[in-house]
């Protein structure tokens, strides 16, 4: 199977979870009993939350491999990961804000998961505008490499600073004090689609992405070699006229 | 060793007959804390977390254009580029870096505190020696950070308006620490009580001196 089939395959893909993730959360599963219907939101803010970490963890390790062996591919992919993660992480900010002002009364408050997420989008804000400031160069390349890297190296400390500065963000899933748990086999089955769900959307999304810049990079690999054989051929023409 | 030396004292003494970088810096540090002054109504009442506050601001600042000062210099000419040429280690360059950005931080930093004793109405006491570690602990963590991405920044048609954009969000972790711990020591706690910012700031200062001294030469090489 080639390439495109493997996108074609994953767009169909993410179709079919997709809807069954929507049905699912709309007409299967029952909303939880006290905060009712704006619980539903919580099946996209989950697995929205981990493919947006995931991207994040992508762009580091792309970037440790683009170090380590120089090869272009390894650059394409950390950008097109910056980029699905950071439409994802502000996807997932703009749905927890809006499940918050219903059940905390505010669009946004400074708890320490919130504060980390939004740490975490001004970091690869920042990384895109690296990118965006420079031309494609390996120079920019490799500084796009070390900042994924350090930005990553930085997350533990920003989690447990945060969390030592203020917390009252619901425990996810199941807690030991019981609490926030999904009691409902039927939350449970609804949470697994809409992560593979979000989990297809993302791996489409990121190869349609990383397929265009593999092809930018070989185009203008190409052109540097059009233009050096353009300069010999001219060159050659005038050492012959002389 | 001789190399990082070299480098050092080049600087230094670029540093000691032009005077230029410390006193933008020391310039810089007494605006921030006037302006916030000014912003947190700080002149009538004696309040140490507005003064906490107020010196880290003015810290962020002062070393983001430290930072930027002592590489600065070198990018004129193509300096950097004769650096590079010579036999000294990517590692031992950005460690002299590193240190001149440090020193340049250290002198702001005092004259910050002096000044913010006098505009926040403090007193010179054994806190303000408290005080000392803490800052100390986030110079090296901030100099460290600012010095790598600064190395970056300065290459890039952003320039140096995108430090600031990369270098903040970085140094959150440190900079929490540091206010919270700043302030106690302000109100009088004795440094055993705030074992989990120093904490927190040893850590950030552990990891960014090693990365940068282990990504260094990522950064500056030719292509």
């Amino acid at each position: 199977m080639n390439s495109s089939a493997i996108r074609n395959w994953l767009g169909y893909s993410t179709l079919a979870l997709m809807l069954a993730a929507l049905f699912m959360v709309f007409d299967y599963v029952p909303p939880e009993a006290e905060q009712g219907i704006a619980q539903l939101i919580f099946y996209f803010h989950v697995p929205l939350a981990w493919v947006a970490f995931a991207s994040f963890g992508l762009v580091a390790i792309a970037g440790i491999f683009y170090l380590w062996l120089g090869d272009q591919l390894w650059d394409d992919l950390g950008y097109a990961a910056a980029e699905t993660g950071m439409v994802f992480c502000t996807l997932m900010i703009v749905a927890g804000s809006i499940w918050a002002k219903p059940i905390w009364g505010t669009w946004w408050t400074w708890d320490s998961r919130l504060t980390t997420t939004f740490i975490l989008w001004l970091m690869y804000g920042g990384y895109l505008m690296l990118r965006a400031s420079a031309d494609d160069t390996p120079q920019v390349a490799r500084f796009a490499a070390v900042l994924g890297i350090v930005a990553v190296l930085d997350v533990p400390i920003v989690i447990a600073s945060v969390r030592l500065w203020r917390t009252i963000h619901p425990a996810v899933l199941v807690t030991k004090q019981g609490g926030h748990g999904l009691e409902d086999p039927r939350m449970v089955a609804t949470l697994l689609v809409c992560l593979a769900a979000f989990t297809a959307l993302w791996a489409w999304l990121l190869m349609l992405r990383f397929t265009q810049l593999r092809t930018r990079s070989r185009m203008s690999a190409l052109a540097v070699r059009i233009a050096f054989a353009t300069a010999a051929a001219s060159d050659k023409q005038v050492m012959e006229l002389g | 060793m001789s190399g990082f030396a070299a480098v050092l004292r080049k600087d230094l003494r670029l540093e000691l007959r032009s005077g230029e970088s410390t006193l933008a810096l020391l310039a810089l540090s007494m605006l921030v804390l006037v302006v916030l002054v000014f912003a947190l109504d700080a002149a009538r009442v004696r309040s140490v977390d507005a003064a906490a506050g107020a010196l880290w601001v003015a810290m962020v600042f002062a070393g983001m254009l430290g930072a930027n000062r002592a590489l600065l210099a070198e990018r004129d000419n193509g300096a950097m580029r004769g650096l590079l040429l010579s036999p000294l280690d990517p590692a031992t360059l950005y460690a002299a870096k590193f240190a001149v950005a440090l020193i340049f931080m250290a002198v702001a930093e005092v004259g910050a505190v002096i000044l913010m004793v006098l505009f926040f109405n403090l007193e010179f006491d054994a806190s303000i020696a408290r005080l000392a570690p803490i800052l100390a602990l986030g110079a090296l963590g901030f100099s460290a950070l600012a010095t790598l991405l600064s190395a970056i920044t300065g290459r890039t048609r952003g320039g140096d308006m995108l430090l600031p954009i990369l270098a903040v969000p970085i140094f959150v972790p440190a900079l929490i620490a540091g206010v919270k711990a700043s302030a106690a020591a302000l109100a009088g706690a004795q440094l055993a009580s705030m074992g989990d910012w120093l904490k927190i700031m040893i850590a950030f200062d552990v990891l960014f001196v090693t990365a940068g001294y282990l990504l260094f030469e990522h950064v500056v090489g030719e292509d």
